[in-house]
């Protein structure tokens, strides 16, 4: 079976414990090792670091210094890489705060990307043509979020769920089973010529 | 009456005429400035065709000097989109006056200069408008500081501007008002400047309601675009909308 690596990520500034914890939950694990996933990859987020480490070995996750095959400055962070080996060694846990290549990480390494609601993170994948899940953060006071996400599933473009573990194990199920619609390219002729329009009149 | 009385009457008279001789030339010029009375010529450019835009673009041997203002995460990665995916346009042998409020923008549209080397970029950092926790006085004196900064630097980047053609792109952040408040004051003082070309897009993430700024600049800017069809049918008739273009 092939090797695969799903790739999360949270935002860089607003802390997102409820989905950190949801990706290292049991059920979810066992589903991603079952779908033939060997590496998980968390960008958690600034100020979240010890919190994470604690979430892995709450976990039973163990500290892995050995077998690294992606060493750390492909990551791209000024912080610390945890890596962590779960589920009897089956499924190797990275996490870092941010990363200044989160396009790199996408394109070269990810088969699979869970993010936040936020559009930067949702044009990386969809840009990079990568199958991604939106998790809506719920405890959030901005409604943006959730429009977005319900526009993006309306149109076929991605699959949502909410920070549970229920949800996000059925949105994976779906991103396993499913495809989704290509995203249209971004450049726009009728705007180019707007542009041009505006600029030399 | 005397002959002093009557003289001072004539000076009146002429006096009163240049004041409304004056304040008339202003409110025409405040006309022609605001974006609603141009409806007839771009209904006019709409008819022309797609070679046109390659040959307008050959005629003009003056390099394209274009602004962007860099607010913050999301706004800033928008523009940043923006700007690559319109490059051959926008990025190719043009001056780039880029306004940013953070360092962590300036970084990001440094390292997308860096693939373009035949771009000239300069940079104007702007004041935050806005201090979280700070008291009265201190916001007074931190808006006052902004506005007088902000207009330094427009008046700067604006005049530099003349004779060459020109764009002004903006996106959601609230300092984009005030530069674009600016703007619209230099072109209501110099009478014979042209046009600043202004062009908003609004957030991708706006998809019923435009944002704040987007409500405020609407009235104003040349172009307002918007990327979902509903806010433009819904909300702000005036603006286009040709898809997602970030």
């Amino acid at each position: 079976m092939e090797k695969k690596t799903i790739f999360v990520t949270c935002g860089a500034t607003i802390p997102f414990s409820k989905l950190v914890s949801c990706v290292l939950s049991d059920g979810f694990t066992r589903e991603l090792v079952e779908y033939g996933f060997v590496r998980l990859i968390i960008q958690f987020g600034r100020n979240f670091a010890t919190r994470f480490d604690q979430l892995v070995q709450e976990r039973g996750g163990k500290v892995e210094r050995t077998d690294i095959r992606i060493p750390d400055d492909e990551f791209g962070c000024d912080g610390n890489v945890s890596r962590y080996s779960l589920m009897d060694g089956t499924l190797e846990v990275i996490g870092f705060d941010f990363s200044a290549k989160v396009q790199k990480i996408i394109s070269d390494f990810s088969d699979l990307v869970i993010s936040h609601a936020g559009t930067g993170s949702i044009l990386d994948s969809l840009r990079l043509n990568k199958p991604l899940i939106i998790c809506v953060n719920d405890s959030l006071m901005d409604n943006h979020q959730q429009q977005i996400a319900d526009k993006f599933v309306a149109l076929g473009y991605v699959w949502s769920c909410v920070p549970t573990e229920i949800s996000l194990t059925a949105s994976l199920r779906a991103s396993q089973t499913e495809k989704l619609k290509p995203f249209p390219v971004s450049h726009n002729s009728g705007f180019e010529r707007l542009l041009n329009d505006v600029v030399y009149s | 009456m005397s002959e002093v009385e009557s003289a001072y009457n004539m000076n009146t008279a002429y006096l009163a005429s240049l004041v409304l001789i004056v304040s008339a030339i202003y409110v025409v010029r405040l006309v022609t400035i605001l974006p609603f009375f141009h409806t007839q010529s771009r209904v006019r450019k709409e008819t022309r065709d797609e070679a046109s835009v390659l040959r307008t673009q050959k005629l003009s041997k003056k390099p394209l000097k274009i602004f962007v203002f860099l607010g913050s995460g999301g706004h800033t990665g928008e523009m940043l989109r923006l700007l690559q995916n319109y490059k051959d346009l926008l990025l190719d042998q043009s001056i780039i006056y880029v306004g940013y409020s953070d360092q962590a923008s300036r970084q990001k549209f440094c390292s997308l200069a860096q693939n373009f080397p035949r771009c000239q970029v300069k940079y104007y950092e702007f004041m935050k408008a806005r201090e979280v926790k700070a008291t009265l006085l201190q916001s007074v004196k931190t808006i006052i500081g902004t506005l007088v900064q902000s207009l330094v630097h427009v008046i700067r980047i604006r005049l530099s501007m003349c004779g060459s053609p020109h764009l002004f792109l903006l996106n959601g952040p609230g300092t984009c008002c005030i530069i674009t408040f600016w703007l619209k004051t230099i072109e209501l003082v110099l009478l014979f400047l042209d046009s600043s070309h202004i062009v908003y897009v609004e957030s991708l993430a706006r998809i019923n309601t435009p944002s704040l700024t987007g409500k405020i600049l609407y009235w104003v800017v040349d172009e307002f675009v918007v990327q979902w069809r509903e806010l433009r049918d819904n909300c702000l008739p005036r603006s286009k909308w040709f898809g997602i273009l970030v």
